[in-house]
């Protein structure tokens, strides 16, 4: 199978026409000695074949029936029609909307998906996207460097872990140096030559920060440098403040629970907002409204491109050139499926179901809560013991929540439990159970 | 713009069912009760719409958009092939689109991410890939930071690297975002760099390598890519072959041979993933064994007890995205690769090469053709001698008009008003026969009804847009 439509003849009349002997004489430029062969890669399957085979290689993947497992990839339910508009293959199968007038449909899309991000977040700013979240920070502190012309930035413990070696690998290729510290230590290391305070709320173990506060301290001694704000699960801005009511300067999220699976942790979605004032630094592609040359209708186009590495080259804000437009039109659809109720209906139920369980939880001997502040779909839990509730979790055909040892060595018996609004209420209580029986099973081994 | 095609924000009407979220099924305190009320939002300005308004919303922009499944799509550089709908129906798979980044029990998975990595050392003869970068830019980044780690290991310091003036725009960019400072290489008159040139650059010592594109972006072979990589290889430098022009070589011919270290793919264009309007892409990067230690992590190894995930490598660039890369873009592509296998994959180079070559030699007898000779998957015409002041932007503006989508214009910048065409191998003799009728056409009205083209387009939903306006007053949200 290989989706070309010539026949040997076509092949002859075109080859004639280009006067060319043979198909090997378009090659002739290559010096003989790089030409191969063949590759040595199996024969081509047909469709059956090849659906056969994959099903194969699922199979080796476990999928449950119920997840507990978020950190930075949630389970949340997608409305059917968000993959019924984006196989729309006017959609999927164009390209980048260079040519403006056959692409309004995108374009509009596009304006459409900025739009509702800014209502969202209330930050003024919104570009088409970015890979993903942990990218979308990475270049947040390379933004704030530009701006600043400083070339130090902070970070603050329960970022995402991916995130932060991201960030790390970014900032190493910049020659940025990179700050990692606590919000209790955070006083002591500003000074007048960070250009940027970077956190994550809700963050990685769930907590969520009082952001106004912090920014008004930050900017109260240095109103010059820049908050950054991240979210690996923006849903919860349904019923949180959102960062443009609490002086943020950038603020960037991962918006995969945006109407996109999880597939195994990509594509996602970078999203990317800031401040107007920062407009021209931004990275990445933005949609603008405008007018015919000569007549008066609207129209969409790609705008204030001088930006970008296409025109600018070495002097561009950011290499970015494909991003992530079709998971950028997967959230789109999803947060106008939802509309302001169902954004609101939805961030309630984590919040109300995650409590449920946090409290469920606390409740059983053995258990804490290890959370300071207030949280949202995520909370961390010590375990009286973690293989064991691992163990039952499977048992009841449940994902388990993460062992943070995974990112965190020496907190061996802590797990990030995710509750989102697809936990029944039958899930919760198996989850609930398999959290007792965990304890039992200690016992029994001590015996 | 027509009533009807307003935003969606222009139609909420406040009283909707919501089917989409499942009963609150649980007991539920009120909020400020469990969240703090300064931590709680005000308004929120997103419309309740209802599903059937949403549906016919998008279904109507989407009948305004082109795509390649709408016809030929020749944008240069950019290799816009059919995306087969095998691929989408395998990375809908529940066992797929539904694993967690996070979770065990991902054999499945692991195993595909290896295969497929396997694969691509064979297509391109490197020694080891990272399925990790996000797009063909992001790809590049990380090539150029494996570049930079392996000078900073040694000790040496070296902060340039040489880009040709015919590389894509995305190589500066990437170039200054791994700290490297750019020495811009002219091409000769065959759109070949220039052994002489390179030579004296290779000379000033601090010289990282080369990012090259072959073939390049004037759809030509460099018949000098071995002298290329043995001049920087003999002073030190690595080569980095930026991929996003691989189409044509498949089967045919292989990087690591050509002498590169480096390459990055654009799975979104050699291996048929859809271009999404944009994205997600995927630009996986293989390197020769030498620079294996470097890759990012974490790191695919087949070991004999089975595949495993290596997260600790001392001398990697280290992360670069979170979890594992686009999977769900990677899965696709192993799908084309495995549709196709060893002979549909030398087929697409091959024909990807005629089918270029077809639509140039009968082009060539209207459009000037600056670089005439036999071209690989690409080639570039000019508006240097259309008639009655006609430029490249009127000639792809009636391109749209005729229903068909127009080239890349204005690129590469070595060619004054360059109209840049790659047809690739899935368009048949019928299609490419229709487009080159419309570009006669269009000829023919260029000399003897300018006014057309200078107008154009007048046959699309919209007429041609003011971007200096767009520009100077950008409005990017309502």
């Amino acid at each position: 199978m290989d989706f070309i439509s010539h026949d040997e003849k076509t092949i002859a009349e075109m080859l004639k026409i280009i006067n060319v002997p043979d198909v090997d004489d378009l090659f002739q430029d290559i010096p003989k000695d790089l030409i191969i062969k063949t590759l040595n890669i199996s024969e081509g399957m047909s469709e059956p074949d090849v659906l056969d085979k994959m099903k194969e290689y699922g199979n080796k993947n476990k999928i449950y029936s119920h997840s507990f497992l978020g950190a930075g990839c949630y389970y949340h339910y997608i409305p059917s029609l968000v993959d019924f508009v984006i196989s729309r293959s006017e959609f999927y199968t164009s390209y980048t909307p260079y040519q403006a007038e056959a692409s309004q449909g995108y374009l509009q899309a596009i304006y459409e998906y900025q739009s509702v991000i800014s209502r969202l977040t209330e930050m003024e700013v919104a570009n088409a996207s970015m890979y993903d979240g942990s990218t979308s920070l990475a270049e947040a502190a390379i933004m704030a460097s530009i701006i600043s012309g400083k070339n130090q930035v902070i970070l603050l413990e329960g970022v995402h872990p991916d995130y932060i070696d991201v960030v790390k690998t970014y900032c190493w290729g910049q020659n940025i140096e990179l700050i990692i510290t606590s919000e209790d230590k955070l006083n002591d290391v500003l000074n007048e030559d960070i250009a940027a305070v970077m956190f994550q709320s809700p963050n990685f173990f769930g907590d969520i920060t009082d952001v106004l506060v912090m920014s008004n301290k930050v900017k109260e001694k240095y109103p010059n440098c820049l908050l950054i704000q991240c979210m690996t699960d923006p849903t919860c801005l349904g019923l949180l403040k959102p960062p443009g009511k609490t002086n943020v300067d950038i603020f960037v999220a991962e918006g995969q629970s945006f109407g996109i699976s999880p597939s195994f942790g990509g594509p996602g979605l970078g999203i990317f907002t800031a401040k107007k004032k920062f407009l021209r630094k931004i990275p990445g592609r933005l949609v603008g409204k405008t007018k015919e040359i000569n007549g008066d209708r609207e129209g969409f186009l790609l705008t204030l491109q001088a930006r970008e590495q296409h025109i600018r080259r070495e002097k561009a804000s950011s290499n970015i050139c494909t991003n992530q437009a079709l998971c950028s039109l997967s959230a789109l659809i999803y947060l106008v499926s939802l509309g302001r109720t169902g954004l609101r209906e939805i961030a309630n139920q984590n919040f109300q179901k995650a409590h449920y369980v946090k409290k469920a939880i606390a409740s059983i001997p053995g258990y804490k809560i290890l959370n300071k502040k207030p949280t949202y779909n995520e909370f961390i839990v010590r375990c009286p013991n973690i293989n064991g509730l691992i163990r039952e979790c499977k048992k009841m055909n449940l994902l388990p929540p993460l062992q943070i040892s995974t990112y965190y060595p020496d907190m061996s018996d802590v797990v990030l439990v995710c509750v989102t609004e697809l936990n029944s209420r039958s899930s919760i209580e198996k989850f609930i159970k398999a959290a007792r029986l965990a304890i039992n099973y200690e016992e029994e081994r001590a015996d | 713009m027509d009533a009807d095609e307003c935003l969606i924000f222009d139609k909420g009407n406040g009283l909707v069912q919501r089917n989409f979220i499942p009963k609150l099924d649980v007991k539920s305190k009120r909020i400020d009760e469990i969240l703090p009320k300064n931590l709680i939002r005000d308004e929120l300005r997103i419309p309740d719409v209802s599903e059937v308004e949403i549906v016919r919303h998008y279904v109507k922009l989407s009948k305004i958009n082109y795509g390649v499944d709408s016809g030929i799509y020749p944008l240069g550089s950019c290799t816009m092939k059919y995306n087969p709908k095998i691929n989408e129906v395998v990375a809908r798979m529940t066992s797929f689109s539904q694993l967690h980044p996070l979770q065990d029990e991902n054999e499945g998975a692991l195993e595909i991410l290896n295969e497929i990595s396997k694969m691509l050392c064979e297509i391109t003869g490197m020694d080891g890939f990272t399925l990790q970068p996000a797009a063909g830019a992001h790809g590049e980044l990380v090539g150029l930071l494996i570049i930079k780690k392996f000078f900073e290991t040694k000790g040496i310091v070296k902060n340039k690297i040489i880009v040709p003036d015919s590389a894509h725009g995305t190589n500066p960019a990437s170039a200054k975002m791994a700290g490297f400072s750019m020495i811009e290489l002219q091409s000769n008159e065959h759109g070949e760099v220039p052994l002489d040139h390179l030579e004296y650059a290779m000379k000033q010592g601090d010289v990282a390598g080369i990012m090259l594109t072959n073939p390049n972006t004037l759809g030509v072979f460099d018949r000098q890519i071995k002298d290329i990589t043995r001049i920087v290889h003999e002073h030190g430098g690595l080569c980095y072959y930026d991929g996003a022009n691989l189409n044509p070589m498949l089967g045919i011919c292989r990087p690591k041979d050509m002498g590169f270290d480096i390459v990055h793919l654009n799975l979104h264009k050699t291996f048929s993933t859809p271009h999404g309007g944009g994205g997600p892409g995927s630009g996986p990067v293989g390197v020769t064994n030498e620079l294996i230690p470097f890759l990012p992590i974490p790191c695919i190894v087949s070991t004999d007890k089975g595949i495993i995930c290596n997260y600790e490598n001392h001398d990697s660039i280290g992360r670069i995205k979170a979890f594992w890369g686009n999977f769900g873009i990677v899965l696709r592509a192993f799908v084309y690769i495995l549709s196709l296998g060893a002979d549909g994959l030398k087929r697409v180079g091959q024909i990807a090469v005629l089918n270029a070559n077809y639509l140039k030699t009968l082009l060539k007898k209207n459009y000037a053709l600056p670089y005439d000779r036999i071209c690989q998957h690409e080639f570039v015409l000019s508006d240097k001698y259309l008639p009655n002041d006609i430029n490249t932007e009127d000639i792809a503006k009636r391109i749209l008009d005729y229903g068909f989508y127009a080239p890349t214009i204005y690129f590469p910048l070595i060619v004054n008003g360059a109209l840049m065409i790659e047809p690739t191998e899935t368009e048949s003799k019928n299609s490419l026969d229709k487009f080159v009728e419309v570009m006669y056409q269009i000829y023919n009205e260029a000399l003897n009804e300018p006014e057309k083209l200078k107008n154009a387009p007048s046959n699309t939903p919209i007429g041609r847009l003011d971007a200096v306006i767009a520009a100077r007053n950008p409005i990017l949200h309502d």
